[in-house]
């Protein structure tokens, strides 16, 4: 009872331990802001890095597999899976128009309907009309609010959803084109709120395309280039993909890498070329046969409520079955205990990456955690010297009755009401910091030319953030708790002092 | 005065050969060798001594605060208790239920009212079963009585010394405890100020019937005691 009437009057009244709540207030604000700027990280590191790659994959990378069609059947007849897309996850020389260098990146072969209805792709096309400017855009300077654009910008937006562009003068008959990452070659400067503008209007301009497609046997054929219109740009957030990725129309992809239907030589298990003695010369010949397309990697989308462990496990099965019936087809698809054949969940394709992150989180929580100590010392040392201070009100206290465990009750309450106060006020602090936190980074990058976030190195271009409830109650009990450890030693400090010798003190 | 009479039953407070050693480095300072003394029910006692004599350790001793040798057959008896068989805690419930102390420079709590620094006194004794309503209105029927009455809000710092020691008493009386002890009530006041503080404590012992021991260097302030013993070389002399 007491113990609050004073620690009430010891908070409005003493200055000195608003600075422990002070230092508590910005050690949990630190602790708080790292976990939520890192969690959103890692968070908008998943959503993004799943934005392109759907929920499960099946992989068989480099050579892929035949009889793609008939797994995608089976898989969308499967109550599981929403849908499924066939791509080709290769490697590709891009010379982008007026740039020196060719630039080597990601190249995918994918096809826009099924590639859109398992990732939404055609949302993250950039260049297309918006009606009103995006939540960011305060100033409303989106190139893509102009009215002159508006049919400019419709065209690219068709173009990048066919991934093709029409021939000049014959506007039903059209070619495979390009769809590259917002980011790649810095045609697009990042204006503040998001807000891209080009140098270069990048659709509807040409570029040379560079592919080494392989043989059955991994042996590089002749290098294929191809002058191929741009026809439209996307943007997933995640750095990587918009600065290294190029998407182009599947059937285009599979005839330059060789992968497409074709009159082919046929090879046994061993990758030898099969003949047989010519009818009319008797010497060997090479047996052709019509070799069937292929892809690298199928992607599967999960129906609603279906977690990925779950699909995953279903996939594997669709898979095996897939892989039987198709035993006695020509290139057979390879077995489902092939080592090379991988069936993932979008997070264990990106695991070591994730890993990574987490590890590091906890690195920096780590981190900052020991900094927070600073606050525990400076709550100790503080309490320290007002406990000497009050030494006389200690001695009065048990003159009056006050016991020991009363007097270190009445500093641990104290402790904890500054833990409060600090903790409270870091809470706010942190909340207000996170939610303006690309305002504040572009705002420092104005004012001082500081730039923290390097896109480069941080994947994202804006700062992710992301407040959780659970992270925010955790550092905040953590905050009020150093403070009361660090009133511990001086409250037993209080209690072990003899009143006798406090009643004398001057 | 005898000393080794048993303590009737009009005895309150009964000390026997107390003794209180300080240990001062190497040196041991003894500073009462056999104190023996007993206060009657409703008494006003006053305790003379030198500067140093020990007079301010035998009052802590029988509040308390503090513990006689161990060893030497010293004896503080309340009642029917003798405090140093008493636990901790029990001794805690002693100081804050049975006696009442005042002191020479008032220690009050700076942060509080005049009012919360007497009600505070019940709140430490009552814990949480505290009833503050009553608490508050007692205290300030105490400080009324005191001539108090307009200045509950106001802190310490803006009292004289003589309003202070008011406040302080008022904290002393507020459990109504069964023995007040004043450790030299009057000895930073003016000889005015001081005779008003020594009215007030006759006022509260004509109209309670309180048992009062009052320390004391100043013949004229023990003379307005009922009995005066005097504390010289460590032992009581008539
Ligand atoms: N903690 C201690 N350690 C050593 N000596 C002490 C201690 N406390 C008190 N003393 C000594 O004990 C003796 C008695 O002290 P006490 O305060 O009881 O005297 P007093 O009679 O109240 O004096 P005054 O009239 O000046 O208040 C003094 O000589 C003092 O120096
Ligand atoms: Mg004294």
């Amino acid at each position: 009872m007491y113990q609050l009437l004073l620690t009430f009057k010891y908070l409005t009244h003493k200055v000195m331990p608003l600075l422990a709540a002070l230092a508590v207030t910005l050690c949990t604000a630190m602790v708080l802001i790292v976990w939520s700027v890192m969690g959103g990280f890692l968070t908008t590191f998943l959503q993004s890095g799943k934005t392109l790659i759907g929920d499960v994959l099946i992989s068989y990378p480099t050579t892929g597999f035949a009889h793609y069609d008939d797994l995608c059947r089976r898989l969308e007849a499967d109550p599981m899976v929403e849908a499924a897309a066939p791509i080709i996850e290769s490697f590709g020389m891009l010379q982008l128009p007026l740039s020196g260098t060719p630039r080597t990146g990601m190249l995918w072969g994918v096809d826009p309907d099924s590639f859109d209805r398992v990732v939404k792709f055609r949302d993250s096309l950039w260049w297309q009309p918006l009606d009103k400017p995006m939540p960011t855009d305060t100033k409303g300077i989106d190139l893509r609010l102009d009215p002159d654009w508006k049919s400019r910008l419709k065209e690219v937006r068709d173009w990048g959803n066919a991934l093709a562009v029409p021939r000049e003068g014959s506007p039903n008959d059209a070619r495979a084109a390009l769809v590259v990452g917002v980011m790649m070659g810095g045609y697009n400067e990042r204006l503040s709120g998001g807000v891209l503008d080009p140098y270069i209007f990048l659709p509807g301009r040409k570029a040379t395309l560079s592919v080494v497609p392989l043989d059955g046997r991994g042996t590089s054929l002749s290098v294929q280039s191809r002058i191929l219109p741009i026809a439209n740009q996307f943007h997933t957030g995640l750095f990587e993909l918009d600065a290294n990725l190029t998407l182009l129309r599947l059937d285009e992809l599979q005839a330059m890498l060789y992968m497409d239907e074709a009159e082919r030589v046929q090879r046994d298990a061993a990758g030898n070329i099969v003949t047989r003695p010519d009818p009319e010369t008797g010497q060997p010949r090479p047996v052709m046969i019509r070799n069937p397309a292929r892809v690298t990697t199928v992607l599967v989308k999960a129906k609603p409520g279906i977690t990925e462990p779950t699909l995953q496990a279903r996939v594997r099965e669709i898979y095996a079955e897939f892989a039987r019936a198709n035993q006695g087809q020509i290139s057979p698809p390879p077995d489902s205990e092939d080592k090379n054949l991988q069936v993932q969940t979008w997070k264990s394709r990106h695991g070591t990456m994730i890993g990574a992150i987490e590890k590091e989180i906890g690195l920096m929580l780590f981190l900052f955690g020991i900094i927070s100590l600073t606050a525990v010392f400076l709550v100790l040392a503080i309490f320290w010297a007002m406990v000497s201070e009050k030494t006389k009100d200690i001695g009065v206290l048990r003159a009056i009755g006050a016991s020991r465990r009363g007097v270190a009750g009445l500093w641990l309450s104290y402790g904890l009401a500054i833990g409060l106060v600090g903790a409270i006020l870091g809470g706010i602090a942190a909340l207000l910091i996170v939610g303006n936190i690309n305002p504040i980074h572009e705002w420092l990058g104005r004012q001082f030319g500081l730039v923290v976030w390097d896109p480069q190195i941080y994947y994202f271009s804006r700062i992710p953030s992301d407040m959780d409830p659970i992270r925010a109650m955790i550092v905040l009990v953590g905050g009020v708790l150093s403070s009361v450890a660090g009133a511990l030693i001086p409250a037993l400090k209080a209690a072990y002092m003899d009143p006798v010798r406090s009643l004398r003190f001057e | 005065m005898t000393t080794a009479a048993p303590p009737s039953a009009q005895t309150i407070v009964s000390v026997s050969n107390l003794h209180k050693t300080y240990r001062l480095g190497r040196v041991d300072v003894p500073v009462l060798r056999g104190v023996s003394l007993d206060v009657r029910r409703g008494e006003w006692l006053a305790i003379r001594g030198a500067s140093g004599s020990g007079k301010s350790t035998l009052l802590h001793l029988i509040g308390g605060l503090d513990r006689p040798d161990r060893g030497a057959g010293s004896t503080i008896r309340f009642r029917d208790s003798v405090l140093s068989d008493l636990r901790a805690g029990d001794l805690d419930q002693y100081r804050a239920t049975n006696v009442g102390f005042v002191f020479q420079f008032y220690h009050l709590l700076p942060e509080l009212t005049v009012l919360q620094n007497v009600t505070i006194a019940s709140m430490v004794r009552d814990g949480l079963g505290h009833k503050s309503s009553a608490a508050t209105d007692k205290a300030k029927a105490l400080l009324t009585t005191f001539g108090l009455g307009e200045r509950l809000r106001h802190r310490p710092a803006e009292l004289s010394g003589g309003e202070r020691q008011r406040v302080a008493i008022a904290r002393a009386l507020i459990n109504d405890p069964d023995v007040l002890l004043a450790d030299e009530p009057t000895g930073n006041l003016d000889r005015a100020t001081g005779d008003k503080i020594l009215d007030a404590l006759a006022k509260v012992r004509a109209e309670r019937g309180q048992t009062m021991i009052m320390v004391t260097h100043d013949a004229e302030v023990a003379s307005r005691a009922d009995r005066v013993v005097n504390l010289t070389d460590g032992r009581i002399v008539g």
